[in-house]
Protein backbone atom coordinates (compact mmCIF):
# COMPACT_ATOMS: atom_id res chain seq x y z
CA UNK A 1 0.00 0.00 0.00
CA UNK A 2 1.23 3.37 -0.83
CA UNK A 3 1.26 6.50 1.55
CA UNK A 4 -0.68 9.25 -0.18
CA UNK A 5 1.14 12.69 -0.82
CA UNK A 6 0.16 14.72 2.72
CA UNK A 7 -1.84 17.71 1.63
CA UNK A 8 -0.84 20.01 4.60
CA UNK A 9 2.69 18.77 5.99
CA UNK A 10 3.33 18.80 9.06
CA UNK A 11 0.32 20.55 10.29
CA UNK A 12 -0.60 18.04 12.92
CA UNK A 13 -4.08 18.90 14.36
CA UNK A 14 -5.61 22.07 13.30
CA UNK A 15 -9.06 22.75 15.50
CA UNK A 16 -11.96 24.96 14.84
CA UNK A 17 -11.12 26.12 11.21
CA UNK A 18 -14.61 27.78 10.83
CA UNK A 19 -15.98 26.90 7.56
CA UNK A 20 -13.59 26.24 5.71
CA UNK A 21 -12.71 29.87 4.05
CA UNK A 22 -9.41 28.56 2.34
CA UNK A 23 -11.39 25.79 0.12
CA UNK A 24 -9.77 23.57 -2.25
CA UNK A 25 -12.19 23.30 -4.91
CA UNK A 26 -13.95 21.07 -5.99
CA UNK A 27 -16.60 20.74 -3.43
CA UNK A 28 -18.72 17.69 -4.14
CA UNK A 29 -21.04 17.74 -0.59
CA UNK A 30 -22.24 21.19 0.42
CA UNK A 31 -24.40 21.52 3.60
CA UNK A 32 -25.70 24.85 4.78
CA UNK A 33 -26.80 26.09 8.02
CA UNK A 34 -29.23 22.66 8.69
CA UNK A 35 -31.74 22.96 11.00
CA UNK A 36 -34.73 20.08 11.95
CA UNK A 37 -36.87 19.66 14.29
CA UNK A 38 -39.54 16.87 15.05
CA UNK A 39 -42.53 17.83 16.90
CA UNK A 40 -43.09 14.83 19.97
CA UNK A 41 -46.04 13.60 21.57
CA UNK A 42 -45.41 13.38 25.10
CA UNK A 43 -48.60 12.00 26.81
CA UNK A 44 -51.23 15.10 26.19
CA UNK A 45 -48.25 17.29 25.47
CA UNK A 46 -46.62 18.28 22.01
CA UNK A 47 -43.05 18.90 22.15
CA UNK A 48 -40.84 20.84 20.20
CA UNK A 49 -37.45 18.67 19.26
CA UNK A 50 -34.96 20.76 17.84
CA UNK A 51 -32.00 17.66 16.17
CA UNK A 52 -30.03 19.86 13.90
CA UNK A 53 -29.67 23.40 14.92
CA UNK A 54 -27.91 25.04 11.84
CA UNK A 55 -24.85 22.61 10.64
CA UNK A 56 -22.46 23.45 8.17
CA UNK A 57 -19.78 21.98 6.30
CA UNK A 58 -18.47 20.70 3.12
CA UNK A 59 -16.82 17.90 1.76
CA UNK A 60 -14.24 17.76 -0.82
CA UNK A 61 -14.16 15.40 -3.90
CA UNK A 62 -12.45 11.61 -2.66
CA UNK A 63 -12.29 12.98 1.07
CA UNK A 64 -13.28 10.42 3.98
CA UNK A 65 -14.88 12.49 6.49
CA UNK A 66 -16.01 10.86 9.73
CA UNK A 67 -19.10 12.65 12.27
CA UNK A 68 -18.58 11.51 16.05
CA UNK A 69 -21.05 13.08 18.43
CA UNK A 70 -23.46 12.09 21.67
CA UNK A 71 -26.09 9.06 21.23
CA UNK A 72 -29.00 11.15 20.04
CA UNK A 73 -27.07 13.82 19.15
CA UNK A 74 -29.22 13.52 15.24
CA UNK A 75 -26.25 11.66 13.57
CA UNK A 76 -28.80 9.66 11.22
CA UNK A 77 -31.01 12.59 10.53
CA UNK A 78 -28.42 14.65 9.31
CA UNK A 79 -27.22 11.38 6.96
CA UNK A 80 -31.21 10.82 6.25
CA UNK A 81 -31.32 14.47 4.87
CA UNK A 82 -28.57 14.51 2.88
CA UNK A 83 -29.78 11.28 1.23
CA UNK A 84 -32.68 13.27 0.71
CA UNK A 85 -34.89 11.15 2.58
CA UNK A 86 -36.05 13.24 5.22
CA UNK A 87 -36.49 17.15 4.75
CA UNK A 88 -34.88 19.92 6.23
CA UNK A 89 -36.88 22.63 7.80
CA UNK A 90 -34.06 25.27 6.93
CA UNK A 91 -30.80 25.25 5.11
CA UNK A 92 -29.92 23.72 1.80
CA UNK A 93 -27.42 20.39 0.80
CA UNK A 94 -25.91 20.34 -2.45
CA UNK A 95 -24.05 17.54 -3.70
CA UNK A 96 -22.56 17.94 -6.62
CA UNK A 97 -23.84 21.17 -7.60
CA UNK A 98 -27.62 20.01 -7.32
CA UNK A 99 -29.66 20.85 -4.15
CA UNK A 100 -31.18 17.45 -2.88
CA UNK A 101 -34.74 17.49 -2.27
CA UNK A 102 -35.80 13.83 -2.84
CA UNK A 103 -33.91 10.44 -2.72
CA UNK A 104 -31.13 9.97 -5.74
CA UNK A 105 -28.09 7.62 -6.52
CA UNK A 106 -26.00 10.20 -5.98
CA UNK A 107 -25.88 9.57 -2.36
CA UNK A 108 -26.40 6.06 -1.31
CA UNK A 109 -26.54 5.01 2.52
CA UNK A 110 -25.12 2.10 4.54
CA UNK A 111 -27.03 1.10 7.47
CA UNK A 112 -26.23 -0.30 10.58
CA UNK A 113 -29.08 -3.00 10.53
CA UNK A 114 -28.85 -5.55 8.06
CA UNK A 115 -30.39 -3.81 5.15
CA UNK A 116 -29.86 -6.17 2.66
CA UNK A 117 -32.44 -8.83 0.77
CA UNK A 118 -33.01 -11.87 2.03
CA UNK A 119 -34.56 -13.00 -0.97
CA UNK A 120 -31.78 -12.43 -2.76
CA UNK A 121 -28.64 -14.33 -3.10
CA UNK A 122 -25.53 -12.05 -2.56
CA UNK A 123 -24.78 -11.49 -6.38
CA UNK A 124 -28.57 -10.47 -7.44
CA UNK A 125 -28.71 -7.88 -4.16
CA UNK A 126 -25.11 -6.18 -5.15
CA UNK A 127 -26.62 -6.02 -8.29
CA UNK A 128 -29.83 -4.77 -7.77
CA UNK A 129 -29.33 -0.75 -7.52
CA UNK A 130 -28.76 -1.50 -11.30
CA UNK A 131 -32.06 -2.71 -12.34
CA UNK A 132 -32.94 0.80 -12.30
CA UNK A 133 -30.30 1.85 -15.12
CA UNK A 134 -30.48 0.62 -18.79
CA UNK A 135 -27.80 -2.29 -17.62
CA UNK A 136 -28.13 -5.49 -19.29
CA UNK A 137 -28.26 -8.49 -17.17
CA UNK A 138 -24.69 -9.64 -18.19
CA UNK A 139 -23.24 -6.42 -17.59
CA UNK A 140 -24.91 -6.15 -13.74
CA UNK A 141 -23.38 -9.93 -12.86
CA UNK A 142 -20.11 -8.60 -14.27
CA UNK A 143 -20.09 -5.51 -12.04
CA UNK A 144 -21.56 -7.35 -9.24
CA UNK A 145 -18.60 -9.93 -9.05
CA UNK A 146 -16.31 -6.68 -9.51
CA UNK A 147 -17.36 -5.14 -6.71
CA UNK A 148 -17.75 -8.63 -4.61
CA UNK A 149 -14.05 -9.09 -5.61
CA UNK A 150 -13.44 -5.77 -4.05
CA UNK A 151 -14.86 -7.06 -0.77
CA UNK A 152 -13.32 -10.36 -1.38
CA UNK A 153 -16.82 -12.39 -0.79
CA UNK A 154 -16.32 -13.51 -4.46
CA UNK A 155 -17.02 -16.85 -3.15
CA UNK A 156 -20.26 -16.16 -1.84
CA UNK A 157 -21.86 -14.89 -4.71
CA UNK A 158 -24.48 -17.38 -5.36
CA UNK A 159 -25.54 -17.54 -1.11
CA UNK A 160 -28.34 -16.01 0.42
CA UNK A 161 -28.14 -13.33 3.48
CA UNK A 162 -28.67 -16.10 6.61
CA UNK A 163 -25.46 -18.32 5.28
CA UNK A 164 -23.23 -14.88 6.00
CA UNK A 165 -22.40 -13.12 9.39
CA UNK A 166 -22.49 -10.22 10.38
CA UNK A 167 -18.97 -8.82 9.21
CA UNK A 168 -19.72 -10.69 5.90
CA UNK A 169 -22.93 -8.71 5.10
CA UNK A 170 -22.04 -5.27 5.57
CA UNK A 171 -19.58 -6.05 2.87
CA UNK A 172 -22.22 -7.20 0.76
CA UNK A 173 -23.66 -3.88 1.86
CA UNK A 174 -20.69 -1.86 1.23
CA UNK A 175 -20.42 -3.96 -2.38
CA UNK A 176 -24.41 -2.82 -3.19
CA UNK A 177 -23.82 0.84 -2.05
CA UNK A 178 -20.71 1.10 -4.51
CA UNK A 179 -22.29 -0.84 -7.75
CA UNK A 180 -24.02 1.74 -8.13
CA UNK A 181 -21.09 4.01 -8.41
CA UNK A 182 -22.58 7.06 -6.36
CA UNK A 183 -20.75 10.20 -5.94
CA UNK A 184 -20.82 10.06 -1.78
CA UNK A 185 -21.13 7.14 0.37
CA UNK A 186 -23.24 7.80 3.10
CA UNK A 187 -22.21 5.75 6.41
CA UNK A 188 -24.49 5.24 9.11
CA UNK A 189 -22.66 3.45 12.02
CA UNK A 190 -22.04 0.00 9.60
CA UNK A 191 -19.59 -1.63 11.83
CA UNK A 192 -21.53 -0.48 15.50
CA UNK A 193 -23.50 -3.89 15.90
CA UNK A 194 -19.82 -6.14 15.00
CA UNK A 195 -17.55 -7.85 17.31
CA UNK A 196 -14.53 -6.06 18.31
CA UNK A 197 -12.38 -8.38 15.84
CA UNK A 198 -14.66 -7.75 12.73
CA UNK A 199 -14.75 -4.17 13.20
CA UNK A 200 -11.07 -4.26 13.00
CA UNK A 201 -10.67 -6.21 9.91
CA UNK A 202 -13.67 -3.62 8.18
CA UNK A 203 -12.10 -0.84 9.01
CA UNK A 204 -9.17 -1.75 7.05
CA UNK A 205 -11.48 -3.13 4.07
CA UNK A 206 -12.78 0.04 4.11
CA UNK A 207 -9.99 2.08 4.33
CA UNK A 208 -8.10 0.07 1.51
CA UNK A 209 -11.47 0.25 -0.69
CA UNK A 210 -11.24 4.50 -0.37
CA UNK A 211 -7.73 3.99 -1.57
CA UNK A 212 -8.23 2.54 -4.00
CA UNK A 213 -11.54 3.67 -5.50
CA UNK A 214 -11.23 7.24 -3.89
CA UNK A 215 -14.81 7.40 -3.34
CA UNK A 216 -16.37 10.32 -0.89
CA UNK A 217 -17.40 8.71 2.17
CA UNK A 218 -19.19 10.48 4.88
CA UNK A 219 -18.75 8.13 7.90
CA UNK A 220 -21.41 8.38 11.21
CA UNK A 221 -19.89 6.69 14.65
CA UNK A 222 -19.72 7.00 18.16
CA UNK A 223 -16.94 5.48 18.34
CA UNK A 224 -14.32 7.92 18.87
CA UNK A 225 -11.21 5.71 17.71
CA UNK A 226 -13.14 4.39 14.68
CA UNK A 227 -13.75 7.92 13.56
CA UNK A 228 -10.14 9.32 13.99
CA UNK A 229 -8.77 5.91 12.58
CA UNK A 230 -10.69 6.25 9.23
CA UNK A 231 -10.76 9.99 8.58
CA UNK A 232 -8.88 12.73 6.90
CA UNK A 233 -11.03 14.82 8.74
CA UNK A 234 -13.60 14.18 12.37
CA UNK A 235 -15.98 16.49 12.93
CA UNK A 236 -17.72 16.43 16.18
CA UNK A 237 -21.22 17.12 16.61
CA UNK A 238 -22.47 18.60 20.02
CA UNK A 239 -25.40 17.47 21.91
CA UNK A 240 -28.66 18.19 21.01
CA UNK A 241 -29.77 20.24 19.55
CA UNK A 242 -26.67 19.87 17.27
CA UNK A 243 -24.58 21.88 15.26
CA UNK A 244 -20.74 21.09 14.54
CA UNK A 245 -18.61 22.00 17.44
CA UNK A 246 -14.72 21.59 16.47
CA UNK A 247 -13.37 19.99 13.44
CA UNK A 248 -9.88 17.95 13.89
CA UNK A 249 -7.56 17.18 10.62
CA UNK A 250 -6.47 13.98 11.19
CA UNK A 251 -3.04 13.96 8.83
CA UNK A 252 -1.59 10.69 9.61
CA UNK A 253 -0.99 8.17 6.40
CA UNK A 254 -2.74 4.76 5.86
CA UNK A 255 -2.27 2.21 7.16
CA UNK A 256 -2.69 4.20 10.45
CA UNK A 257 -2.12 1.90 13.65
CA UNK A 258 -4.30 2.74 16.75
CA UNK A 259 -1.28 3.43 18.58
CA UNK A 260 0.41 6.14 16.55
CA UNK A 261 0.80 9.07 19.05
CA UNK A 262 -1.05 11.19 16.71
CA UNK A 263 -3.43 9.42 16.19
CA UNK A 264 -3.69 9.04 20.31
CA UNK A 265 -3.45 12.69 20.74
CA UNK A 266 -6.84 13.56 18.53
CA UNK A 267 -8.36 10.63 20.25
CA UNK A 268 -7.75 12.20 23.70
CA UNK A 269 -8.77 16.12 22.67
CA UNK A 270 -11.91 14.22 21.12
CA UNK A 271 -12.87 12.78 24.28
CA UNK A 272 -12.25 15.38 26.37
CA UNK A 273 -14.40 17.50 24.14
CA UNK A 274 -17.12 15.27 24.40
CA UNK A 275 -17.01 14.74 28.04
CA UNK A 276 -17.45 18.79 27.89
CA UNK A 277 -20.26 17.99 26.01
CA UNK A 278 -22.15 15.66 27.74
CA UNK A 279 -21.47 16.87 31.02
CA UNK A 280 -22.64 20.65 29.92
CA UNK A 281 -26.28 20.53 30.41
CA UNK A 282 -26.58 19.32 27.34
CA UNK A 283 -29.95 16.75 26.98
CA UNK A 284 -27.88 14.46 25.08
CA UNK A 285 -27.45 11.16 27.08
CA UNK A 286 -30.42 12.35 28.78
CA UNK A 287 -33.16 12.13 26.48
CA UNK A 288 -31.28 9.82 24.20
CA UNK A 289 -33.01 6.31 25.27
CA UNK A 290 -36.56 7.93 23.61
CA UNK A 291 -35.38 8.75 20.34
CA UNK A 292 -31.67 8.20 18.30
CA UNK B 1 -36.52 -37.91 4.19
CA UNK B 2 -38.60 -36.08 6.52
CA UNK B 3 -41.76 -36.18 4.01
CA UNK B 4 -41.00 -40.11 3.44
CA UNK B 5 -41.83 -40.53 7.25
CA UNK B 6 -44.50 -37.79 7.57
CA UNK B 7 -46.58 -39.60 4.61
CA UNK B 8 -45.48 -43.03 6.39
CA UNK B 9 -47.29 -41.42 9.69
CA UNK B 10 -50.94 -40.28 7.82
CA UNK B 11 -50.99 -43.86 6.32
CA UNK B 12 -50.76 -45.37 9.70
CA UNK B 13 -53.19 -42.94 10.94
CA UNK B 14 -55.35 -44.51 8.66
CA UNK B 15 -54.66 -47.96 9.05
CA UNK B 16 -55.63 -47.40 12.66
CA UNK B 17 -59.30 -45.97 11.99
CA UNK B 18 -59.99 -48.27 9.14
CA UNK B 19 -59.33 -51.04 11.68
CA UNK B 20 -61.40 -48.66 14.46
CA UNK B 21 -64.47 -48.46 11.59
CA UNK B 22 -64.02 -52.55 10.95
CA UNK B 23 -64.33 -53.21 14.31
CA UNK B 24 -67.40 -50.73 14.98
CA UNK B 25 -68.89 -52.56 12.15
CA UNK B 26 -68.51 -56.46 13.51
CA UNK B 27 -70.29 -54.83 16.32
CA UNK B 28 -73.14 -54.04 14.47
CA UNK B 29 -73.99 -50.92 16.83
CA UNK B 30 -75.70 -49.63 13.28
CA UNK B 31 -77.09 -51.19 10.32
CA UNK B 32 -75.04 -51.83 7.48
CA UNK B 33 -77.02 -49.62 5.02
CA UNK B 34 -76.49 -46.60 7.94
CA UNK B 35 -72.98 -47.57 8.45
CA UNK B 36 -71.09 -49.34 5.51
CA UNK B 37 -67.90 -51.26 6.05
CA UNK B 38 -64.64 -49.79 4.41
CA UNK B 39 -64.78 -52.12 2.20
CA UNK B 40 -68.21 -51.27 0.78
CA UNK B 41 -67.32 -48.20 0.55
CA UNK B 42 -63.99 -49.02 -1.38
CA UNK B 43 -66.25 -50.36 -3.48
CA UNK B 44 -68.79 -47.56 -4.22
CA UNK B 45 -65.68 -45.34 -4.44
CA UNK B 46 -64.49 -47.55 -7.45
CA UNK B 47 -67.87 -47.90 -8.70
CA UNK B 48 -68.18 -43.82 -8.74
CA UNK B 49 -65.02 -43.26 -10.47
CA UNK B 50 -65.57 -45.95 -13.15
CA UNK B 51 -69.04 -44.24 -13.79
CA UNK B 52 -67.60 -41.24 -14.38
CA UNK B 53 -69.35 -39.50 -11.49
CA UNK B 54 -66.47 -38.88 -9.79
CA UNK B 55 -64.58 -37.50 -12.32
CA UNK B 56 -67.29 -35.04 -12.97
CA UNK B 57 -67.52 -34.23 -9.50
CA UNK B 58 -64.04 -33.34 -8.88
CA UNK B 59 -63.22 -31.84 -11.77
CA UNK B 60 -66.64 -29.04 -11.63
CA UNK B 61 -65.70 -28.94 -7.65
CA UNK B 62 -61.59 -28.02 -8.94
CA UNK B 63 -62.87 -25.91 -11.25
CA UNK B 64 -65.16 -23.30 -9.11
CA UNK B 65 -62.81 -23.76 -6.17
CA UNK B 66 -59.94 -22.61 -9.13
CA UNK B 67 -61.97 -19.53 -9.93
CA UNK B 68 -63.45 -18.52 -6.53
CA UNK B 69 -59.99 -18.66 -5.09
CA UNK B 70 -58.17 -16.72 -8.25
CA UNK B 71 -60.84 -13.79 -7.84
CA UNK B 72 -60.40 -14.04 -4.02
CA UNK B 73 -56.47 -13.71 -4.07
CA UNK B 74 -56.55 -10.95 -6.96
CA UNK B 75 -59.66 -8.87 -5.38
CA UNK B 76 -57.85 -9.13 -1.73
CA UNK B 77 -53.97 -8.24 -2.98
CA UNK B 78 -55.66 -5.24 -4.93
CA UNK B 79 -57.48 -4.12 -2.15
CA UNK B 80 -54.50 -4.93 0.46
CA UNK B 81 -52.38 -3.05 -1.45
CA UNK B 82 -55.00 0.09 -1.27
CA UNK B 83 -55.57 -0.42 2.20
CA UNK B 84 -52.07 0.37 3.04
CA UNK B 85 -51.43 3.71 0.57
CA UNK B 86 -54.75 5.20 2.24
CA UNK B 87 -54.25 4.58 5.98
CA UNK B 88 -57.84 5.67 6.60
CA UNK B 89 -59.14 3.51 4.09
CA UNK B 90 -56.74 0.29 5.41
CA UNK B 91 -58.05 0.84 9.17
CA UNK B 92 -61.53 0.97 7.97
CA UNK B 93 -61.94 -1.69 5.87
CA UNK B 94 -59.33 -3.94 8.68
CA UNK B 95 -61.34 -4.24 11.27
CA UNK B 96 -64.74 -4.80 8.91
CA UNK B 97 -62.14 -7.61 6.94
CA UNK B 98 -61.48 -8.96 10.18
CA UNK B 99 -65.00 -9.21 11.36
CA UNK B 100 -66.31 -10.45 8.16
CA UNK B 101 -63.67 -12.97 8.16
CA UNK B 102 -65.35 -15.18 11.18
CA UNK B 103 -68.72 -14.62 9.53
CA UNK B 104 -69.98 -18.11 8.76
CA UNK B 105 -69.27 -18.30 5.55
CA UNK B 106 -72.77 -20.32 4.77
CA UNK B 107 -74.69 -17.94 5.85
CA UNK B 108 -74.22 -15.68 2.96
CA UNK B 109 -76.01 -18.47 0.84
CA UNK B 110 -79.55 -17.21 1.14
CA UNK B 111 -77.99 -13.72 -0.33
CA UNK B 112 -76.13 -15.53 -2.88
CA UNK B 113 -79.41 -16.86 -3.81
CA UNK B 114 -81.43 -14.24 -4.43
CA UNK B 115 -79.11 -11.80 -5.73
CA UNK B 116 -76.80 -13.63 -7.99
CA UNK B 117 -78.95 -16.71 -8.34
CA UNK B 118 -78.41 -20.32 -8.03
CA UNK B 119 -76.08 -21.54 -10.07
CA UNK B 120 -72.33 -21.46 -10.40
CA UNK B 121 -72.24 -17.65 -10.12
CA UNK B 122 -73.96 -17.86 -6.55
CA UNK B 123 -71.46 -20.92 -5.44
CA UNK B 124 -68.37 -18.71 -6.89
CA UNK B 125 -69.83 -15.60 -4.98
CA UNK B 126 -70.11 -17.18 -1.80
CA UNK B 127 -66.44 -18.47 -1.97
CA UNK B 128 -65.35 -14.82 -2.28
CA UNK B 129 -66.62 -13.68 0.25
CA UNK B 130 -66.02 -16.26 2.29
CA UNK B 131 -62.17 -15.95 1.87
CA UNK B 132 -61.43 -12.21 0.40
CA UNK B 133 -61.41 -10.81 3.70
CA UNK B 134 -59.00 -13.06 5.07
CA UNK B 135 -56.84 -12.36 1.90
CA UNK B 136 -57.62 -8.91 2.54
CA UNK B 137 -56.59 -8.57 5.97
CA UNK B 138 -53.32 -11.09 5.55
CA UNK B 139 -52.23 -9.04 2.53
CA UNK B 140 -52.31 -5.74 4.88
CA UNK B 141 -50.36 -7.23 7.52
CA UNK B 142 -48.16 -8.60 5.45
CA UNK B 143 -47.33 -5.53 3.98
CA UNK B 144 -47.26 -3.66 7.03
CA UNK B 145 -45.00 -5.99 8.83
CA UNK B 146 -42.30 -5.26 5.94
CA UNK B 147 -38.92 -4.09 8.08
CA UNK B 148 -39.14 -0.48 6.78
CA UNK B 149 -35.24 -0.65 6.19
CA UNK B 150 -36.18 -2.61 2.66
CA UNK B 151 -37.87 0.37 1.34
CA UNK B 152 -35.76 3.10 2.72
CA UNK B 153 -32.89 1.10 0.81
CA UNK B 154 -34.54 -0.09 -2.13
CA UNK B 155 -35.18 4.13 -2.62
CA UNK B 156 -32.41 4.80 -1.62
CA UNK B 157 -30.95 2.66 -4.47
CA UNK B 158 -33.68 4.97 -6.66
CA UNK B 159 -36.28 2.42 -6.69
CA UNK B 160 -39.26 3.37 -6.91
CA UNK B 161 -43.42 2.89 -8.04
CA UNK B 162 -43.91 -0.74 -9.80
CA UNK B 163 -40.64 -1.85 -9.42
CA UNK B 164 -40.82 -1.10 -5.50
CA UNK B 165 -44.01 -3.09 -5.35
CA UNK B 166 -42.84 -6.19 -7.18
CA UNK B 167 -39.21 -6.06 -6.52
CA UNK B 168 -39.18 -5.25 -2.81
CA UNK B 169 -42.72 -5.30 -1.10
CA UNK B 170 -43.96 -8.31 -2.68
CA UNK B 171 -40.46 -10.53 -1.99
CA UNK B 172 -40.26 -9.16 1.03
CA UNK B 173 -43.53 -9.74 2.41
CA UNK B 174 -43.80 -13.42 0.06
CA UNK B 175 -43.52 -15.32 3.78
CA UNK B 176 -46.84 -14.24 5.08
CA UNK B 177 -48.52 -13.85 2.14
CA UNK B 178 -48.18 -17.45 2.00
CA UNK B 179 -49.62 -18.25 5.02
CA UNK B 180 -52.68 -15.66 3.83
CA UNK B 181 -53.08 -17.49 1.05
CA UNK B 182 -53.32 -20.71 2.91
CA UNK B 183 -55.98 -19.39 5.12
CA UNK B 184 -58.08 -18.09 2.01
CA UNK B 185 -57.33 -21.16 0.21
CA UNK B 186 -59.05 -22.79 3.41
CA UNK B 187 -61.88 -20.79 3.83
CA UNK B 188 -62.91 -20.95 0.14
CA UNK B 189 -62.21 -24.67 0.41
CA UNK B 190 -65.16 -25.02 3.29
CA UNK B 191 -67.58 -22.54 1.93
CA UNK B 192 -67.32 -24.07 -1.79
CA UNK B 193 -68.30 -27.73 -0.13
CA UNK B 194 -71.20 -26.23 1.97
CA UNK B 195 -72.34 -24.00 -0.91
CA UNK B 196 -72.35 -27.00 -3.61
CA UNK B 197 -74.59 -28.91 -0.65
CA UNK B 198 -77.13 -26.28 -0.94
CA UNK B 199 -77.11 -24.64 -4.61
CA UNK B 200 -75.20 -27.47 -6.78
CA UNK B 201 -76.38 -30.68 -8.81
CA UNK B 202 -73.22 -31.39 -9.89
CA UNK B 203 -69.95 -31.56 -7.81
CA UNK B 204 -68.38 -33.11 -4.70
CA UNK B 205 -70.64 -31.36 -2.64
CA UNK B 206 -74.25 -32.43 -4.55
CA UNK B 207 -72.97 -36.00 -4.57
CA UNK B 208 -72.89 -35.64 -0.73
CA UNK B 209 -76.17 -34.21 -0.67
CA UNK B 210 -77.71 -36.96 -3.11
CA UNK B 211 -76.41 -39.28 -0.86
CA UNK B 212 -78.31 -38.37 1.73
CA UNK B 213 -81.32 -37.94 -0.45
CA UNK B 214 -81.23 -41.33 -1.54
CA UNK B 215 -79.98 -42.79 2.10
CA UNK B 216 -76.53 -43.74 0.08
CA UNK B 217 -74.40 -43.89 3.15
CA UNK B 218 -71.29 -45.83 1.41
CA UNK B 219 -71.66 -42.85 -1.06
CA UNK B 220 -71.64 -39.89 1.04
CA UNK B 221 -68.56 -41.42 2.75
CA UNK B 222 -66.99 -42.11 -0.58
CA UNK B 223 -67.21 -38.57 -1.29
CA UNK B 224 -66.26 -37.24 1.85
CA UNK B 225 -63.16 -39.71 1.49
CA UNK B 226 -62.73 -37.55 -2.08
CA UNK B 227 -63.17 -34.29 -0.06
CA UNK B 228 -60.87 -35.14 2.39
CA UNK B 229 -58.19 -36.23 -0.06
CA UNK B 230 -58.66 -32.84 -1.90
CA UNK B 231 -57.48 -30.97 0.86
CA UNK B 232 -55.03 -33.19 1.88
CA UNK B 233 -53.35 -32.94 -1.14
CA UNK B 234 -53.52 -29.27 -1.87
CA UNK B 235 -52.65 -28.41 1.56
CA UNK B 236 -49.80 -30.86 2.34
CA UNK B 237 -48.55 -31.14 -1.29
CA UNK B 238 -49.01 -27.69 -2.72
CA UNK B 239 -49.17 -24.80 0.42
CA UNK B 240 -46.77 -26.56 3.05
CA UNK B 241 -44.12 -27.29 -0.13
CA UNK B 242 -44.60 -23.74 -1.33
CA UNK B 243 -44.37 -22.26 2.39
CA UNK B 244 -41.23 -24.34 3.47
CA UNK B 245 -39.35 -23.63 0.47
CA UNK B 246 -40.35 -19.81 0.51
CA UNK B 247 -39.15 -19.73 4.52
CA UNK B 248 -36.07 -22.12 4.22
CA UNK B 249 -33.93 -20.16 1.28
CA UNK B 250 -34.33 -17.11 4.01
CA UNK B 251 -33.43 -19.14 6.92
CA UNK B 252 -36.81 -18.89 8.66
CA UNK B 253 -36.96 -22.65 8.77
CA UNK B 254 -37.10 -23.66 12.63
CA UNK B 255 -36.32 -27.55 11.20
CA UNK B 256 -33.15 -29.01 11.15
CA UNK B 257 -31.76 -29.87 8.29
Amino acid sequence: MTVPPPQMAMKGLAEELPGSLDTPPPRILVVENLRKRFVQTNGRRREDLVVLDGVNFSMAEGEFVTVVGPSGCGKTTLLNIIAGMEASDWGTVTLNGRRVSSPGTDAVMIFQEDALFPWLTVTENVSFGLRNREVGGAERERIASEYLEMVQLGRFANSYMHQLSGGMKQRVAIARALAISPRILLMDEPFGALDYRTREILQAQITSIHEKTRKTILFVTHDVREAVSLGDRVLLLSGRPSRIKREYIVDVPRPRSADDPQIQRVIGRIVEDLKEEVSFGSPGEVVASSED
Amino acid sequence: MGHLKGALDVVLGLVIFCIAWQLVFWAKVYPPYLLPSPAAVLDRLVAMAQSGQLGLGIEVTLGRLLAGFSISVLLGLGVGLAMVNFSRFGRVMNSFSLGLQSFPSIAWVPFAILLVGLNDLGIVFVMVVASVFSMMASTYAALRNIPPIYVKAARNMGTKGLALFTGVLLPASLPSLVTGLRQAWSFAWHALVGAEILMATVGLGALLEFGAEFVRMDQIIASMITIFAIGLVADRLVFSVVEERVRSSRGLTTQTR
